[in-house]
């Protein structure tokens, strides 16, 4: 096990990296940058997702609020934006899920910091659609 | 001795048990926020009802020194009073003595009200407040675990059995609440697991907290362990009162009548509106369950675990009936292994108990996926159809809206033994979702839109079930109550038998 201090964005993570027995005998010197997208360690800034916004799930600042999908369906509307401030129990979108308009709500009072879907796109169980 | 000295001295020992673990040990339990054993029971029972059993027994170990120590009422304290006038027997655990801790004689203690609560015919209440084994006390302590489980299945469907868990409950110690009707956990300080977080950290290198794994709300909203949720002590036995007023003390019996002053007969105009034109639009169920019962008034067990269908006591006419109904609000109101589970074993518990079972459908169908698929939806939604189909209480089924395919069937529809299928003109009973039939139907058809609109309206509706009889009457809205009462009425007198068996074979 070896300890890295990365620097993203001027912030400083501490990372700890371990060989998974011998199968990537060959990069060995490589793991220090692939560490990066993960800093679960440090109370993660949300300044993060800027080096690589291409990554597909992006992972989400420790303490914020997601809301996932319930169910798998198809999103009908998305009532919010980045920037909006909700409460607790505010319509953010209809998703359209077995033969009904399913209102989401947001689950605690917060700022909308990002949107990751839009009308017409199909979710399934557990995508992150909004995030607070 | 003189007769005068033997009183004195049989005073002197209960004085000693009564104290229970001492003035420090009990200042400690009332500063975390608990009340002692003694307290629980006093706040529980009818005042000055509380008669004590078995205060001198006294453990037998000799391992380790146990025998010089003197665990007053062996940290246990048993025995029988009333609620509301009603009989019920009672344990509560004492952590003041020793940590609560279950050794040998502790067990057979609670095992002898399990007994009693049996043979009379009244419900026991468990107060939870316990270490867990005792572990001096060794094979002892486990044996004693076993016998408490094996009462708990015998008396099971018997009498009502109610725990609440205010305070640890580790390890084989669940396994006696788990086994009983309702759970009730106190918020902060009551603790429910198999395993505690250092376990789990060792074995799986998960990061946990005792309330993360283990607390009143993980097991209320996460796990579906709990039933109910108390704020305090107090709230907790105040709760359980409430809960016995809907209950019948055995399976011979039926539940307490209460005058509850709501006109059976009371018209309800709200409901004729209360759903909107589009049928894909949410309504909340919670209105049309406060339109029809006495007062509004119900009390919901499982209220924050799999909400999309709702299981809750309630009054008709002064008598008890169990609801169960879909949550449009909620994921459609489909249904889900959670929800499977949680009204299957709510209806067993109703029929148990001669409680008529009211089932308010607007059911989309079961809830497609990979995840429900691979976690057994299919063995856990023929729970639902077994458990109503094997229930000979009497069975209304209320149609409100949707009414699609096997989810229909496993809401109890007419062919499950429903004794009355009342369905609002809102009703869409239909062996799927119309859209997607019709899709089916006309597929090759050039005119498969206007085909579509006219198979929705003659098949979304509760006409073709009711010119087949599946459906007894279709009614407004507005006069559910009456509706609903007068079939409950009707059923009073229902006898169905089964044919003979040892027992059925629910699939688990």
């Amino acid at each position: 096990m070896k300890n890295y201090t990365i620097t993203v964005n001027g912030t400083a993570y501490e990372v700890c990296v371990e060989e998974a027995g011998a199968v990537a005998a060959a990069p060995k010197a490589a793991p220090a940058p692939k560490a990066a997208p993960a800093p679960a360690a440090a109370p993660a800034p949300k300044a993060a997702p800027a080096p690589a916004p291409a990554a597909a799930p992006a992972p989400v600042a420790a303490g914020a609020t997601t809301v996932s999908a319930p169910m798998p369906g198809k999103v009908l509307s998305v009532n919010v934006k980045v920037g909006d401030a909700v409460k607790a129990g505010d319509v953010l979108m209809i998703l359209e899920a077995m033969k009904m308009q399913n209102e989401i709500m947001a689950p605690a009072d917060g700022t909308v910091s990002d949107v990751r879907v839009s009308a017409n796109q199909t979710v399934s169980t557990g995508d992150v659609m909004i995030v607070l | 001795m003189s007769t005068q000295e033997r009183i004195e001295k049989m005073l002197k020992k209960a004085e000693v048990i009564i104290a229970a673990g001492g003035e420090k040990r009990v200042a400690k339990q009332h500063e975390s926020g608990k009340m002692t054993a003694r307290e629980r029971i006093a706040a529980l029972l009818d005042e000055g009802s509380f008669v004590e059993l078995d205060r001198f027994v006294r453990h037998r170990c000799t391992n380790f020194g146990q025998e010089k120590k003197e665990l007053p009422g062996e940290g246990v304290t048993t025995g029988y009073g009333t609620v509301d006038g009603r009989l019920v027997y009672v344990f509560a655990q004492d952590f003041t003595v020793e940590g609560g801790s279950l050794g040998e004689m502790h067990a057979a203690k609670i095992v002898k009200v399990q007994r009693l609560a049996m043979k009379m015919g009244a419900p026991l209440v468990g107060l939870n407040d316990s270490g867990g084994a005792r572990i001096q006390e060794a094979i002892d302590a486990l044996a004693g675990y076993g016998k408490i489980f094996f009462e708990n299945t015998i008396a099971s469907g018997v009498v009502p059995q109610i725990s609440a868990i205010m305070g640890p409950s580790a390890g084989g110690a669940v396994y006696s609440p788990a086994l009983t009707d309702f759970i009730y956990m106190v918020k902060n300080t009551s603790k429910m697991f198999i395993t505690g977080p250092a376990v789990v950290k060792s074995v799986t290198g998960e990061d946990v907290t005792q309330e993360q794994l283990g607390g009143a709300m993980t097991h209320n909203s996460t796990s579906g362990v709990a039933h109910f949720a108390a704020e305090n002590d107090e709230d907790c036995l105040q709760q359980i009162r409430y809960l016995l007023s809907f209950l019948p003390s055995n399976n011979m019996e039926c539940a307490p009548i209460v005058e509850t002053g709501d006109d059976p007969m009371r018209i309800e105009e709200s409901l004729n509106t209360l759903l909107p034109d589009n049928s894909n639009q949410a309504y909340d169920m919670y209105t049309v369950i406060k339109a029809i019962v006495d007062n509004g008034e119900y009390y919901e067990s499982q209220k924050y675990w799999a909400t999309n269908i709702i299981t809750c006591f309630a009054r008709m006419d002064g008598k008890t009936v169990g609801i169960i109904a879909n949550q449009p609000k909620v994921m459609a109101g489909c249904l889900d292994i959670n929800a499977s589970d949680k009204s299957s074993r709510f209806i067993r518990f109703c029929d148990a108990f001669n409680i008529p079972l009211l089932n308010l459908v607007d059911v989309p169908g079961f809830l497609p996926g990979c995840n429900q698929e691979y976690g057994g939806i299919i063995r856990h939604g023929a729970k639902m159809l077994y458990a109503y189909s094997e229930a000979t209480v009497p069975k209304i089924t209320l149609v409100t809206r949707k009414a699609y395919g096997g989810s229909y069937l496993a809401m109890c529809s007419q062919d499950l033994g429903a004794d009355q299928v009342i369905a609002w003109p809102t009703a869409e009973i239909a062996v799927m979702g119309p859209a997607g039939a019709a899709n089916i139907i006309f597929k090759n058809d050039p005119d498969v839109a206007a085909k579509t609109a006219e198979y929705i309206d003659n098949f979304a509706t509760p006409y073709q079930a009711a010119m087949r009889g599946m459906v007894d009457m279709v009614i407004e809205p507005k006069n559910s109550r009456p509706t609903i009462i007068n079939a409950l009425q009707m059923l009073e007198s229902k006898r169905e038998t089964r044919p003979a068996k040892r027992h059925g074979n629910i699939p688990l």
